[in-house]
């Protein structure tokens, strides 16, 4: 018996000093430890206030916790019914209705103002700056503005045109699109920002060449600008379709998700329903099922995506 | 604060900078420390602190000046005023926490209601004071919900919910206030053809279609109908004995003929307009409550309006006026200083303590016997809290995970009533089927 454990030790310790060696050789490589200690607060406050929550109301989107108060577990019942409800399928429907519109139209401004703002224009600085101001404000305080202009100005200046006359944000079926203009308008600066760097990133060298070879200025653009930006369009089209699909501060400034429930995002059932309407679990596990959307939304363009991407 | 190198600044003032914002960090915390500890535990001089949690941003002077003259007759009770945003939400926090005020005033909502249905408010069945109150204004409040045979709620003052209208306008036109639902159609006939517009349509604000559908839903849900739809739960549809399609048909067709008589572009004019517009004097009628009429008297103190309740019915006594109770008075069932805390409320009921405040808040006093303020839009309404001819909102009975002020403001734009009423049947028993009671254990 004896024998046998002594052989083993022997044999177990020969191994580890062996493969201790080949570790060794591995941490050599590896950095110094006071990068590990740039790198442990980050992940230690991510886990703390991001990965801990989303596991908390994982576990309460499986009760009926009305947020106060005593609670039971219910499995399933609230996913269940959360695909009973129609006002919950319909805002859905919003959320992504919005989000393509607004992402296509985003991304073909922002390239097209970017464009400009990269090209020899004067006071060229001063332009990239004022397209930039938008970012700058907050969203609440440009919606009260925007609220004021269709609800006010808007009829008066363009009273011949039913739809602006009789104030558009009252329109159930036309009040989404007032909402697209001021998230266009307020994401175009950032899309912008992401264009512009793309952009000067291409060598001028190619368009000098093209342009001697006689390619036009649209040829130039197909051939040589797009597909050279394309890693910037998908990580721009990526970002602006998630933000979209989470669209609310724009919805709150301007509609309240009226009239009726036409401009009913799915972030907005959930943070009215959960508050003030006292279904916090129930509208936690809708809040669960959005996560997986979205998650499986941008990854799925992602791969689209960048598989069309250029190669340089 | 990262350092800059190529920043022009001189480094000797940011550091000068960063000391100023440092001793202003610290007096703010210092500052902050002496409220807090002021907030903690009763006084060291052998008062008794009452924490008093205050729900109406708009009395926060008028509870100061009773606090004051309280303390000053009662020398052994220090009563702290904590005046709170969103009342609702905070009071729920500090229950879970079980850290429940002295005493407590809430707006009586279906939240007050289903507080008090879970057993966290005194009983209050066997004090002197509920003695003093009109018994139609305890009775809205325990139509919201009370834990089993007990009174957790003392109702201090009432709005009343009904049309506004400028007396000036009706004295020249001849026109009576309206007494049943044919007459009020009649009124508004003479009023366009004399070119007035009757109504004020503000639905900009989706909220603003609730006051008359408030008050024209009383009507049908009169009895025990929400009992009734409780029972069903999820069973409710076109087929059950109850359902909004079976009995508010009549209401909603009611709604939608007076917004028939506002305003051109009616959908895009918000509540602040309306009051306006009521104040200049361009329309009759506000579809509005007792609330309305401060805002109507800021932008024009001379108006004479009056209030009366929708008159839904044919014959004029079986008129309803609809009132909320729009501060509860109550305390916590079980507190360290209960006996100081009713000595306070029943202050705050004593005649001459309560009129006051009424009076200042535009608000209907619900102490029996009480003078009125004699505006006149409290006046008018009067009569219906002396006979007790009043009922309660019926939207605090309807879950508030039903977006209804949303679903009313799509009727009156789409004129659709049946599928309106089928929204929110649908969304009741919705509502009712994921509603998942805690069984305990």
């Amino acid at each position: 018996m004896t024998t046998l454990t002594q052989a083993v030790r022997t044999s177990s310790t020969g191994g580890t000093k062996r493969r201790r060696a080949a570790r060794v050789r591995v941490e050599a490589r590896r950095a110094p430890s006071a990068y590990y200690w740039m790198v442990w607060p980050a992940v230690i406050a991510f886990a703390a206030f991001h990965t801990l929550p989303v596991l908390i109301g994982v576990f309460f989107s499986f009760t009926n916790y009305a947020g106060y108060g005593a609670w039971n577990f219910v499995g399933f019942a609230n996913y269940v019914n959360l695909f009973r409800d129609d006002r919950v399928l319909a805002a859905y429907g919003f959320s992504f209705l919005f989000a393509i519109v607004a992402t296509i139209l985003t991304n073909v401004l922002s390239l097209a103002i970017a464009l400009g703002l990269n090209a020899k224009i004067r006071a060229r600085n001063f332009w990239r700056g004022v397209y930039f101001v938008p970012y700058v404000l907050a969203i609440l305080v440009i919606g009260y503005v925007f609220q004021f202009f269709f609800s006010n100005s808007l009829p008066k200046i363009l009273s011949g045109i039913p739809i602006f006359r009789d104030n558009i944000l009252t329109n159930p079926d036309w009040a989404w699109t007032a909402i697209v203009g001021l998230a266009v308008w307020q994401a175009c600066a950032f899309s912008i920002i992401i264009y512009l760097s793309g952009l000067q990133t291409i060598p001028a060298e190619l368009y000098e060449a093209a342009s001697l070879d006689g390619a036009r200025a649209g040829r130039q653009f197909w051939s040589i600008t797009f597909p050279l930006i394309s890693a910037f369009f998908t990580i721009n089209i990526v970002l602006s379709l998630k933000g979209f699909l989470q669209v609310f501060d724009p919805i709150v400034a301007l509609t309240n998700g009226g009239p009726g429930t036409s401009t009913e995002s799915v972030t907005l059932l959930i943070f009215r329903g959960g508050f003030s309407g006292g279904e916090f679990a129930y509208q936690t596990a809708n809040a669960v099922v959005f996560f997986i959307v979205i998650t499986v939304v941008s990854l799925f363009q992602f791969r689209v995506l960048q598989r069309r991407e250029a190669d340089f | 604060m990262t350092f800059h190198p190529t920043r022009s600044q001189p480094p000797r003032r940011r550091r000068a900078r960063r000391r100023t914002a440092l001793a202003a960090a610290s007096v703010a915390v210092a500052v902050a420390g002496l409220v807090l500890s002021g907030c903690a535990g009763s006084g060291g001089d052998g008062r008794v602190k009452l924490d008093f949690f205050q729900f109406k941003g708009e009395a926060l002077e008028d509870f100061d000046r009773i606090i004051a003259d309280f303390e000053a007759e009662n020398p052994d009770i220090d009563v702290v005023q904590n005046q709170v945003a969103d009342a609702d939400t905070l009071i729920r926090t500090l229950l879970v926490k079980d850290r429940t005020p002295d005493v407590i005033t809430l707006n009586a909502n279906g939240n007050f209601g289903r507080l008090a249905q879970a057993g966290v408010f005194y009983d209050f069945s066997d004090e002197p004071v509920l003695d003093t109150i009109n018994p139609a204004v305890q009775e809205i409040l325990a139509d919201l919900g009370t834990y089993p045979d007990e009174v957790n709620g003392l109702g201090y003052v009432n709005n009343a919910n009904g049309i506004i209208y400028n007396e000036d306008i009706f004295e020249e036109q001849g026109l009576e206030v309206p007494e049943t639902w044919d007459e009020l159609i009649e009124v508004c006939e003479k009023l366009e053809a004399a070119g007035i517009t009757p109504f004020y349509g503000t639905l900009a604000d989706s909220w603003t279609g609730l006051p008359s559908f408030n008050a024209l839903g009383a009507y049908p849900a009169q009895g025990d109908f929400f009992d009734r739809m409780r029972e069903q739960g999820a069973d409710t549809g076109p087929d059950s004995a109850v359902s909004f399609s079976k009995d508010f048909a009549e209401a909603m067709d009611q709604q939608y003929e007076l917004f028939s008589y506002t305003q051109d572009g009616y959908r895009g004019k918000t509540y602040d307009d309306g009051n306006a517009a009521f104040a200049n004097g361009e329309v009759a009628m506000l579809m509005q409550g007792i609330w309305a009429v401060s805002p109507i008297k800021a932008v024009n103190p001379d108006i004479r309006a009056g209030i009366f309740p929708y008159p839904a019915t044919d014959d004029p006594d079986d008129r309803l006026l609809v009132s909320g109770v729009d501060v509860v008075v109550t305390m916590g069932k079980h507190g360290p200083h209960q006996e100081e805390a009713l000595r306070f409320i029943e202050y705050l009921f004593q005649k001459d303590v309560i009129e006051e405040f009424a009076a200042s808040q535009n608000m209907v006093p619900s102490v029996e016997g009480a003078e009125l303020s004699d505006d006149p839009a409290i006046q008018s309404v009067a009569p219906w809290f002396d006979e007790g001819r009043i009922t309660g909102f019926i939207d605090h009975q309807i879950p508030p995970s039903i977006p209804l002020a949303a679903i009313d403001q799509e009727f009156l734009f789409t004129g659709d009533a049946d599928a309106a009423l089928a929204t929110l049947d649908r969304e009741w028993s919705k509502v009712a089927a994921r509603t998942i009671p805690v069984t305990g254990e």
